[in-house]
C-alpha cells in the first residue's frame, strides 16, 4: 500500500470516528430513528474495514504494541518517535475537546476550569518529571 | 536535532559474503526489514549495531560507514594497507 493510500486510510479512520461522534450526538438531541442508526452503523463497518486494512494487516498494531525487548534499535526509534508525536496531538486535542465543554456548558463551572488548567499543566510537565524521577543525574 | 546522513556499503558487503537480507538481519540481531533502512541509508545504526555489523564483515568501522559519500572499496583498502604501513 502506498503511502498516500495509508494516508488517505488513516483521514477517512478518523473521520468514521467524528462522524460517528456526530450522528450519536444528533440522535440524542432530535431523539433516536432507524435511519440514524443504520448510518452509525454503516459509518462503524467502513470505519473497522480500513481500521482492519490499515492497522492489523500491515502489522503496524503488532509493532507499536509490541514489549521493546521484541524490538530492534530502528523499530524502538519508530515507535518512540510515534509515541512522542502521538502524546503532544492527544494532549491538545483531550484539553481542547474539555475547554470547549467548559466554555459552552449551560452554568459556568469553577471546577472545569480547574481540572482543565490541572491536566494543562500536568500535560506540560510530565515529560520532564518522569526525567526528573528516573535519572540518577541531571 | 537532525541527523547527520551516513553512508554506508552494508549492500555490497552483504552480496560479496553472499549473506541473504534474512541471514544478514539475524547475525546482526535485527529485523530484516531494518537491514533494507540500512542498504538504502535511510536508518543511522547505534554503535553498537556498527560495531556487530564490523565485526560480522571483518572490516574496520570506518570502511563501512562514513559521512561523506562511500569511494570504492579497492581505493579504501589501498588508503587503510598504507596508513598500516604495509
Amino acid at each position: 500500500m502506498s503511502r498516500a493510500i495509508r494516508r488517505l486510510h488513516v483521514v477517512l479512520n478518523y473521520f468514521c470516528i467524528i462522524a460517528i461522534i456526530v450522528f450519536f450526538a444528533i440522535g440524542k438531541i432530535h431523539g433516536w430513528s432507524s435511519s440514524i442508526l443504520i448510518v452509525i452503523g454503516l459509518i462503524a463497518a467502513v470505519g473497522l474495514i480500513s481500521f482492519i486494512t490499515l492497522y492489523i494487516k500491515s502489522k503496524v498494531w503488532k509493532l507499536v504494541h509490541a514489549k521493546i525487548d521484541k524490538l530492534d534499535e530502528r523499530e524502538v526509534q519508530l515507535t518512540h518517535e510515534s509515541l512522542r508525536l502521538s502524546y503532544s496531538i492527544f494532549t491538545v486535542v483531550s484539553l481542547l475537546v474539555l475547554l470547549i465543554f467548559a466554555v459552552t456548558a449551560k452554568e459556568y463551572d469553577s471546577l472545569i476550569m480547574i481540572i482543565f488548567i490541572g491536566l494543562l499543566y500536568l500535560a506540560h510537565t510530565l515529560p520532564a518529571a518522569i526525567i526528573v524521577w528516573k535519572q540518577k543525574e541531571f | 536535532m537532525k541527523n547527520q546522513k551516513l553512508y554506508n556499503r552494508i549492500t555490497v558487503l552483504r552480496e560479496e559474503n553472499n549473506f541473504s537480507r534474512k541471514e544478514l538481519a539475524k547475525e546482526i540481531g535485527v529485523n530484516f526489514q531494518t537491514v533494507g533502512y540500512l542498504e538504502r541509508e535511510e536508518y543511522n545504526p547505534s554503535l553498537g549495531l556498527a560495531f556487530r555489523i564490523s565485526k560480522i564483515f571483518k572490516l574496520p568501522i570506518e570502511m563501512i560507514f562514513s559521512t561523506e559519500p562511500m569511494k570504492p572499496l579497492s581505493q579504501e583498502v589501498l588508503k587503510y594497507r598504507k596508513k598500516m604501513g604495509e
